[in-house]
């Protein structure tokens, strides 16, 4: 029996009761091994402490990250109000028209049902109703010229127009000047003055954050062709305002996307 | 290129700037408007450069003797401003500094002119000298009728846009 052998011996006679444990920790990072290289069976493990955690987290995210995020968007709102303002308008517009679409509609269908019978025969067949259709027809109202204009310095932004008209930056100058005399006039703030009238022409003017539109329209300005012209009013400033860079784009570019919004449009 | 900017001519009553304004420009409404909505609109492109234009927007203010009173909506969005004296009535360069100062706060940031009108009433020298005794600095001192100095005047002023448009 040589040196080692002697350690040996005495070795297992000291470390008996180690070697036991030893084997049974080898066993349990087998185990461990086992479970994490089995993906069904960690998912079993590990799954009910992840849902636990993230129902923790849905709960508690109000409270821990709700002022950060709430003072995060007021920041961001803040920075950039007017792109804000800008591109809520239109859709605050089309809720707010839709509303009182919807209200009169309501109205009117009451009215219709308070009509007597003979009243609603005689509306149907009467001659002059179809007169008055007629009339309407031939009087029927034509977008002339559309004006995006900036709100503050009465600068044209850009235009669209079917008929020749005088300088197009002065009739924008000149309609900033009537506008804002108007509203001074009244004193009211944040109110606009949407609707210039003479003889059969008429100037439509919706106002937004940095921009107003001017329609120019010619005929018989019903309440139909409003609701219409204000909804291509609407439907191009959404455009225009989601155009990367609009307030820097070039006026040949709006030019065309006005024309392509009112062209060819019957109110 | 051509780019679109806004100026505003004001100044006390009967200084001469609608006749200043009408020796530069050919193109405008009836100024019929001026007395009913306290302003008048005009027009003129002036060719900085070779291949640069300004459009200047002209906004003619009426006449008033309290400049701290001008309609602020009127000189909203601004680019520019000319302030215009009568050389031949004291009473209209007494206050400059008030109105100027009074000026620049409704307006900020914006290159404004300071111009004695009516030269061809006087002799010019001794009206530089009555200034500077009462130390009232300008820019320009031009005559409507001749039209001496005038183009000069709006031409500076479209050139000081131009190159604020391009800082911008």
């Amino acid at each position: 029996m040589n040196e080692n052998d002697k350690i040996q011996i005495l070795k297992d006679i000291l470390f008996a009761e180690d070697s036991v444990y030893i084997e049974k920790i080898a066993h349990r990072i087998e185990n461990l091994e086992n479970t994490i290289n089995d993906k069904q069976k960690f998912s079993s493990k590990v799954d009910p402490i992840i849902l636990q955690q993230l129902e923790e987290f849905k709960t508690s995210i109000p409270i821990t990250l709700g002022p950060t995020i709430t003072a995060t968007l007021k920041a961001e709102i803040n920075k950039n109000k007017d792109e804000v303002v800008d591109a809520l308008f239109p859709i605050l517009g089309k809720m707010i028209k839709k509303y009182i679409a919807h209200e009169i509609k309501m109205l009117s269908e009451k009215i219709n049902r308070q009509l007597s019978f003979q009243d609603k025969v005689k509306s149907w067949f009467g001659s002059s109703s179809r007169k008055q259709e007629i009339i309407n027809e031939l009087v029927e109202s034509h977008i002339e010229q559309v004006l995006l204009i900036e709100k503050e310095s009465g600068l044209l932004k850009a235009s669209y127009s079917i008929t020749e008209t005088i300088d197009e930056e002065m009739i924008s100058g000149m309609l900033t000047a009537i506008k804002h005399f108007v509203e001074d006039a009244f004193g009211k703030k944040n109110q606009n003055l949407e609707l210039i009238d003479y003889e059969l022409y008429h100037i439509h003017l919706q106002s937004f954050n940095d921009y107003y539109i001017a329609v120019i329209l010619s005929g018989h300005y019903t309440t139909q062709a409003k609701d219409k012209v204000q909804n291509l009013i609407f439907d191009f400033f959404e455009k225009f305002t989601q155009t990367e860079g609009y307030r820097t784009l070039d006026t040949e570019n709006i030019n065309q996307q006005l024309a392509l919004n009112f062209r060819h449009e019957h109110l | 290129m051509n780019i679109s900017k806004k100026i505003v001519v004001l100044g006390h009553f009967g200084v001469g700037k609608t006749s200043l304004i009408r020796r530069f420009v050919e193109n405008s409404f009836s100024n019929d408007y001026r007395v009913s909505i306290g302003v008048h609109i005009l027009k003129k492109k002036v060719e900085v450069s070779v291949d640069e234009t300004v459009s200047l927007i002209i906004w003619d203010l009426e006449g008033t003797d309290n400049i701290a009173a001008i309609r602020q909506s009127y000189l909203l969005g601004t680019h520019g401003v000319i302030y215009v004296f009568d050389v031949t009535r004291p009473i209209t360069f007494q206050a400059i500094e008030e109105d100027l100062t009074a000026l620049k706060s409704k307006v900020r940031n914006v290159p404004m002119k300071v111009v004695g009108n009516k030269l061809d009433m006087v002799v010019e020298e001794e009206v530089k000298k009555v200034l500077l005794e009462n130390k009232i600095s300008f820019d320009y001192l031009t005559s409507a009728k001749t039209g001496d100095k005038v183009n000069d005047l709006f031409e500076q002023l479209a050139k000081m846009l131009t190159l604020d448009a391009k800082q911008i």
